[in-house]
């Protein structure tokens, strides 16, 4: 679990903003905004990661005065080994990425694993 | 908060109801938030977001499906059934359907709210099996109804007519029951469908095995039953084409056995599948309901079986030659004698309802039988044989989950009591399925 073939670009933009605070609690709306999701998508990645028991959630015990109490979130223990992992892993296949593209004589219509020329 | 914005809210609310209750925080968490989403489109859109959310763990998918499946149906049958003007009692005949369909919407319903929705595919197999049942036996029940109404202008089949339905008008449309016996057949047909929706509700303590395991029994007996009965009940001129001398006596004789044995065998194998444990008296109580469950789905589903072959038969033959030729071919009967047959034959598709009050009743108590007879053997400790070695032992108790988790690999055991509504310190004893 954790690798980063397992989580898409948007799970992994969540396990991004949940992991930036790794103990606090936030809402879903503030992590809607740093994760630029729509409610559809990220709810749903919410509660998938909460199924594997990446992910806590529980209600706000005091609301603001006039508003309904507000659910929160956290990374488990597990979900901050899984999502440091497949950050980095995410992070080094950038870089990698990144590598390939910026070597002279490399083209990024290459196919995966085929070598770039490399000019002396 | 505008009014448009507090229907939304309202409305949202209400929607949750739709999500199955372990998902419901999510759905109700994103309507929370909606109040810190600045106000106007982006709120607007994060709320449209819930809708999605709702439909989608909601599966609201397959309930619209459902819904339309059902919808056509209904208006088919309903289509096929619905009588014209020139039929007596056409008023009571429609209301009858009307409110059939009115029965058929509103008692899932009814049950969903309080006993839940099924959570298992035995019991949705079986809700659909009997829904399918009902619908299609109203167009075939409007056919039969319309042939022994009619009554002949003159000849060998006026005077047929006149001996087994007595006099009536020539050329006119008669007969069939007035309001009385459509309430009558309403109420009961009720009182059947109660039944089968608090057996298959999610809070029912039923489990799937014993639906299935009761189901499979009652469609052989049903089977075997029309086999031996596919043009009515009439017990003293029974009417088999296709069954004759001994073999006709033989499949007989496997009716007898099969109506009793069926739902014995049916209450045994589901009581025994069940186990409560570390509480006898509670496994007691889960076995007799095991058993009971199984005894009556399948004197239900050999009731309906029987009547939708039989009533559909008898309705093709009043309607198709074809099948008039194929059922008679035999005797080489004449066509004044044929008529004479299909009239006794429509008559005596009433007498199926006799069958719903009595095959029930008959699953249950063999059903309740069978558990007895299934726990006069006592089970023995770790698998073993009287006198042998001890067995293997049972697997390996699951882990402990975290604090407010689940097995997310887990199977989810059946629940005895409670359900997934059941609040956290509800007992709920857990039946063990072998």
């Amino acid at each position: 679990m954790g690798s980063r073939g397992e989580f898409s670009p948007q799970t992994l933009a969540v396990l991004a903003a949940l992991s930036g605070q790794a103990s606090a609690w936030q809402h879903g709306y503030a992590l809607a905004r740093e994760t630029g999701l729509k409610s559809g998508t990220l709810y749903p990645i919410l509660i998938r990661l909460a199924d594997r028991g990446l992910v806590e959630a529980c209600w706000q015990d005091e609301p603001a005065p006039g508003r309904p109490r507000r659910h929160l979130y956290r990374l488990t223990a597990d979900g901050l080994a899984s999502a440091t992992t497949a950050l980095a892993e995410a992070e080094l296949a950038a870089a990698e990425r990144a590598g390939s593209t910026a070597r002279p004589g490399a083209s990024p219509r290459r196919g995966r694993g085929v070598a770039a020329p490399v000019v002396p | 908060m505008s009014w448009p914005s507090r229907i939304a809210t309202v409305a949202g609310w209400g929607a949750v109801r739709l999500v199955p209750a372990a998902r419901r925080d999510w759905v109700e968490a994103v309507w929370a938030e909606a109040h810190e989403v600045p106000a106007g489109w982006p709120r607007l859109a994060w709320r449209a977001g819930g809708l999605g959310l709702i439909a989608k763990e909601g599966q609201m998918a397959r309930t619209i499906g459902s819904w339309l499946l059902f919808a056509v149906a209904a208006g088919a049958a309903a289509w096929g059934a619905w009588p014209g003007p020139p039929v007596s009692h056409a008023a009571a005949v429609q209301g009858g359907i009307l409110i059939t369909l009115a029965l058929l919407v509103g008692l899932p319903l009814l049950s969903r709210s309080v006993l839940g929705s099924p959570d298992n595919r035995a019991a949705r197999w079986l809700r659909a099996g009997f829904y399918a049942a009902i619908l299609a036996v109203l167009p075939a029940q409007a056919a039969i109804r319309l042939f022994l109404g009619t009554v002949p202008r003159s000849g060998n089949d006026r005077h047929t007519f006149d001996v087994i339905q007595g006099p009536g008008v020539p050329g006119s449309i008669s007969g069939g029951p007035g309001w009385a016996g459509e309430i009558g057949i309403l109420i009961f047909m009720a009182c059947f469908l109660a039944v089968l929706l608090a057996l298959t509700a999610r809070r029912a303590p039923v489990a799937p095995a014993t639906l299935a395991i009761g189901a499979g029994a009652g469609l052989m007996l049903g089977l075997v039953m029309y086999a031996i009965t596919p043009l009515g009940l009439n017990v003293k001129f029974p009417d088999r084409p296709w069954l004759h001398g001994s073999a006709g006596n033989t499949v007989g004789a496997l009716a007898w056995i099969l109506l009793f044995c069926a739902p014995l065998v049916a209450g045994a194998l589901a009581g025994r599948r069940c186990n409560v444990e570390d509480d006898p008296a509670q496994a007691a109580v889960a076995q007799a309901w095991q058993g009971f469950a199984a005894g009556v789905v399948s004197g239900g589903v050999g009731a309906m079986l029987v009547t939708v072959l039989g009533a559909g038969t008898t309705a093709l033959m009043v309607r198709s030659a074809w099948v008039r030729d194929f059922l008679y071919h035999g005797p080489h009967l004449t066509a004044s004698a044929v008529y004479g047959r299909e009239l006794y034959a429509s008559q005596d598709v009433s007498a199926y309802l006799v069958l719903f009050f009595g095959f029930p009743i008959i699953g249950f108590m063999m059903g309740l039988a069978g558990t007895g007879i299934a726990n006069l053997k006592p089970r023995l400790p770790d698998g073993g044989r009287p006198g042998g070695p001890p067995g293997p032992g049972g697997p390996e108790p699951l882990p402990a989950p975290p604090d407010g988790g689940r097995h997310v690999d887990a199977e989810e055991p059946t629940v005895l009591a409670g359900g997934a509504d059941a609040g956290p310190t509800a007992p709920t004893p857990v039946l063990a399925h072998h």
